[in-house]
């Protein structure tokens, strides 16, 4: 059993949802920065979400980081506030660059009443 | 008292919401073509519905995580991906049927020509999702769907050999050909345990901000619920086997469905069963495009859900329309719904295992559930019904090709 | 690099035994960093790529080593090769 402090990162970070601090959901962990593998001090410097990370995720991954648009986000580690199911982090969506393509397509949708 | 009323309300949602087309057309097919002989079959299904739906209601509670989220997490993303791409196949073809049964339906009510009430029957599905709370979607189809509860009468009313009745609950061998019966008991328990209706279901628990102090409530409306809506299996399947078996009629249309009820009622029969199909199909249709529009968000990590309301979550609005207007399209290419649904649901229970895995392993995982995680019971019973589910999987296209479906 | 390169890297001694692949990486977490502690390695079987056998889960199914990150020489994206010591605690 893990510590709150401890946790295995493809089974507790990698491809969970992305939560801001208005509790909106932006995105999942498509990957992860790791530096410091060479000098013996490895550490996650980053989160990265989006289409053109998919690329490091297999044959699948590949296929669809092909056919789907959109950007890559980089979004630095110190922006985590707390992981449980989900990694929630400490500023919104907006601010990190996250849900863009939910941004976009808002226009096609709230042009209709009731939206 | 209120608690009484809502769990009532509640499990008689689930009733009527029990039924899709794919029960229907199993169902009476069956019936037809086996008599009474798949009975138990039925009851397998709904113990492995309930079984499965207890576990991701609790996992969707507790972790305010819905089932699709699992399948990319624990299985990565490359898995994630195919069995996103092969759902939403499936959800299509479902999809697709459900609207052609709902034309159907209204074509017998009202008359009306079947290529206008695919239109008009989309429109209105459209709307219904539109303006509708997400409550109040389950509340008026699952009402309206125990309509069906006329099958039951009828079956009663056309006084078939109870001892025969009988003899259908207990799995026995057949003198009749067993590649036949195989590939029924296959289409029964993939009609019963159709992955999109878990993946609303839980999306739905989340949806409707269910927390683990709800979980006793969950609890018995998978139980009560679904084994009640399970009766509604039964009755079709009795009756399909005390008036078409008989008569070696084969029912390959919604309309001889119908028939199960008129026979021994008369016109308020027919009337209940046509109200009740388009209701518990109508329900179904929502459910599935919503399922289809769900797993496409929670697989990229969009923003999902009614209760977001559309400008919240656009992609997911988008997913649903988008999914409902290709179902219109191959409906009105002229396929027959039945047809369609027989190809769904063997193409569905070949994914059953992408399905219920994560399920099973999500429940099992602390990090997650907590103190909730699965107790030996739930993990025993679990992997027996995984068990039933991967030779289903392994054997439904076999056995369809072989039979013809079910044709012999 | 990234966390996915890691993953399934083969592990091997700097003898050459090999150790197995990388299932997963433990990390400790501080106020603002998220520090790597270690290497889960274990068979490269079926079921442990899909956190069978992982601490969180229920389902213990094999058990399978921590080797910290200490014990490692150097690592990269196909493989890792960790001292000889580590080999002794499997």
């Amino acid at each position: 059993m893990s510590s709150a402090q401890e946790l295995d990162l493809g089974l507790g970070l990698l491809d969970h949802q992305l939560v801001d601090c208005e509790g909106r959901r932006c995105g999942n962990v498509d990957d992860l920065e790791v530096v410091g593998v060479r000098d013996g001090q490895p550490r996650v410097a980053a989160i990265l979400v989006g289409p053109p990370v998919w690329k490091g995720r297999g044959w699948f991954g590949r296929l669809a980081a092909f056919i789907t648009p959109g950007g890559a986000v980089r979004v630095p580690w110190e922006e985590v506030e707390r992981i449980d199911g989900a990694v929630h982090l400490r500023r919104t969506a907006r601010e990190l660059r996250l849900g863009r393509g939910d941004d976009r397509a808002r226009k096609w949708v709230e042009w209709i009443p009731g939206s | 008292m209120r608690k009484i009323f809502q769990i009532a309300l509640g499990i008689l949602a689930a009733i009527g919401g029990f039924v899709d087309i794919g029960d229907l057309v199993f169902n009476v097919e069956a019936g037809a073509t086996l008599g009474y002989q798949l009975l138990w079959v039925v009851v397998v299904g709904v113990n492995s519905i309930i079984v499965y739906s207890e576990m991701c209601g609790r996992v969707a509670a507790v972790s305010k995580r819905p089932v699709f989220d699992a399948i990319r997490e624990r299985l990565g993303f490359g898995v994630g991906f195919g069995a996103l791409v092969a759902s939403q196949i499936v959800n299509l073809m479902t999809l697709a049927a459900e609207v052609g049964g709902v034309a159907l339906a209204l074509e017998l009510l009202s008359g009306l020509p079947y290529r206008v009430l695919i239109l008009l029957g989309v429109a209105a599905l459209a709307v219904v999702i539109w303006v509708t709370p997400f409550e109040w979607i389950e509340r008026i189809f699952g009402y309206g769907g125990l309509a069906l509860l006329v099958f039951v009468v009828g079956a009663i009313k056309l006084h078939p050999d109870w001892g025969d009745v009988a003899t259908g609950f207990a799995p026995h061998g057949t003198s009749s050909d067993k590649l036949v019966y195989a590939y029924f008991a296959v289409g029964l328990l993939g009609a019963a345990m159709t992955p999109y209706e878990v993946y609303f279901y839980s999306s739905g628990v989340v949806e409707e901000g269910w927390t683990p102090k709800d979980l006793g409530l969950n609890r018995t409306n998978a139980i009560i619920g679904y084994s009640l809506g399970g009766t509604l299996s039964l009755a079709l399947m009795i009756s399909a086997a005390a008036l078409f078996l008989p008569l070696g009629v084969e029912p390959q249309f919604i309309g001889t469905v119908a028939l199960g009820a008129q026979v021994p009622l008369g016109t308020i029969g027919l009337l209940l069963a046509l109200v009740g199909i388009l209701f518990a199909v109508g329900g179904a249709a929502i459910d599935t495009c919503f399922s289809g529009a769900y797993n496409v968000a929670q697989f990229f990590g969009w923003e999902w859900g009614k209760e977001r309301r559309p400008s919240g979550a656009p992609r997911f609005t988008l997913a649903w329309i988008v999914l409902l207007f290709l179902a219109l399209l191959v409906i009105m290419t002229g396929v027959d719904p039945v047809l369609v649904t027989e190809y769904a649901v063997i193409f569905s229970v070949v994914a059953l295992p992408l399905t219920y895995i994560p399920i099973l392993l999500v429940a099992n995982d602390r990090a997650y559930m907590g103190q909730y995680v699965n107790g030996r019971v739930a993990n025993a019973l679990g992997l027996f019904y995984l068990v039933v589910i991967l030779i289903v999987a392994v054997t439904a296209i076999p056995l369809m090709i072989l039979t013809h479906q079910g044709q012999g | 690099m990234r966390l996915t390169d890691l993953l399934d890297a083969r592990v091997t001694t700097e003898s050459g035994h090999v150790l197995g692949r990388v299932h997963d990486l433990r990390a400790e977490r501080t106020p603002r960093t998220l520090k790597i502690t270690g290497l889960v390695v274990g068979p490269s079987g079926f079921l442990e790529r899909f956190g069978i056998g992982a601490p969180e889960s229920g389902a213990r199914i094999r058990t399978r080593d921590v080797v910290p990150w200490s014990a490692v020489i150097r690592a990269d994206s196909r493989t890792i090769v960790v001292r000889d010591e580590a080999r002794k605690r499997q």
